[in-house]
């Protein structure tokens, strides 16, 4: 059976399973901003043309028109930012958190939470190297980690990958357009 | 009428006695997923469907950016789970057929009572009605106002309040008791 029509039967069979926490974002946070000793939350409320670029771009306006970032610092020096990233997917909402350095590449990436249905998937994508390949990514790469790890993992974890590539994007995106150094 | 379950063959009593135990267990575990998530409360049921409240409720001429000191802890404090119109049209899309079948097997459980037909008539009603009032709640709470959580929750709770009626009446009237009207 190939892909399409196995997610196809799988999502008309079962309906949206609850979200479980893969990692708590506190650790998420000291995982993705390392050392950092003060945190500061940066929202951006995005105006409607704004607003409409990012949606253009990657096909996603984040929750009420407002972009967090959050920033980590060791007394003035900025450790990084990180943004947490919300997908909708077909079996329910995945949660990613993109870590990047003050250079504005990617330093990391967490998959922080997903459904019951989807944690095994994921779990075997991230066991196969999937966030490995995002590191070092900047705004304006694409990223895509499903096709790093096809043929080292199963389909439904090479489809999951996909999602994630999908909030990297974003996060890249977002990051691009609207992130601005130290404030 | 023929079909009547108090002198149906003890297969087909035993066959609904299982369907309204397989409800009932699915029912429980039902309310246990609402407690963790939108919760029971019209404030809880607003606040999942409704979005936070901004700070800014419309979008700014230009892009701004607030910022804001914040310790560690604060990353691990309860998320509010919300549904966006996406994720409420992909529920209601799953949930509403399937709640109808729920409503079906039930009123046919009704159907095979020894009750007045207006209460027959009443109860299939609620049977149906309950799932209505709780999706028209939460659309209307995501795009009338918060107040009609409340229509969410009469929804809810009449869902279960149907199943109870309806399991009581059935297994009083299957194992206890050969009495009943006549239809």
């Amino acid at each position: 059976m190939t892909l399409p029509i196995r997610v196809a039967a799988i999502a008309a069979a079962l309906h949206i399973t609850p979200v479980v926490v893969l990692v708590k974002r506190p650790e998420a946070a000291q995982a993705l901003l390392p050392g950092a000793d003060a945190y500061f939350a940066r929202e951006v409320h995005l105006s409607t043309p704004d607003a409409h670029r990012l949606h253009k771009a990657v096909d996603w306006s984040p929750e009420d028109g407002v972009l967090t970032f959050y920033v980590g610092r060791t007394g003035s020096a900025t450790v990084g930012a990180l943004e947490f990233v919300r997908v909708d997917t077909p079996h329910g909402p995945i949660e990613v958190a993109v870590g990047f350095t003050p250079q504005g590449t990617v330093r990391g990436v967490l998959v922080t939470k997903a459904t019951v249905e989807m944690k095994p998937w994921v779990l075997e994508a991230v066991g196969a190297g999937l966030t490995n390949h995002y590191r070092q990514l900047k705004p304006g790469d694409s990223p895509n980690g499903a096709a790093a790890i096809a043929g080292q993992a199963g389909d439904l974890a090479e489809y999951i990958a996909g999602e994630v590539d999908k909030g990297v994007a974003r996060a890249l995106a977002a990051y691009g357009a609207f992130y601005r150094g130290s404030a | 009428m023929l079909y009547d379950l108090r002198h149906a063959d003890a297969r087909i009593k035993w066959l609904v006695t299982c369907l309204l135990a397989t409800f009932g267990l699915s029912y429980v575990f039902g309310a246990l997923m609402v407690s963790l998530y939108a919760g029971f409360t019209p404030q809880g049921v607003a606040a999942t469907y409704r979005g936070r409240e901004m700070s800014m409720p419309m979008p700014p001429e230009t892009t701004m950016v607030l910022e804001h000191p914040m310790s560690v802890a604060e990353f691990a404090k309860p998320e509010i789970h919300t549904v966006d119109t996406n994720l409420l049209i992909q529920d209601t899309h799953v949930h509403v057929p399937m709640y109808g079948m729920i409503a079906a097997a039930l009123s046919l459980v009704v159907v095979g009572l020894s009750l007045e037909r207006r209460w027959a008539f009443g109860l299939i009603t609620v049977l149906f009605a309950a799932p209505w009032l709780d999706f028209a709640g939460m659309w209307l709470t995501k795009f009338a106002s918060p107040r009609f959580a409340i229509v969410t929750l009469a929804g809810g709770w009449a869902m279960g309040a149907g199943y109870l009626v309806v399991a009581a009446l059935a297994v009083r009237q299957m194992w206890f008791s050969a009495r009943g009207v006549d239809r």
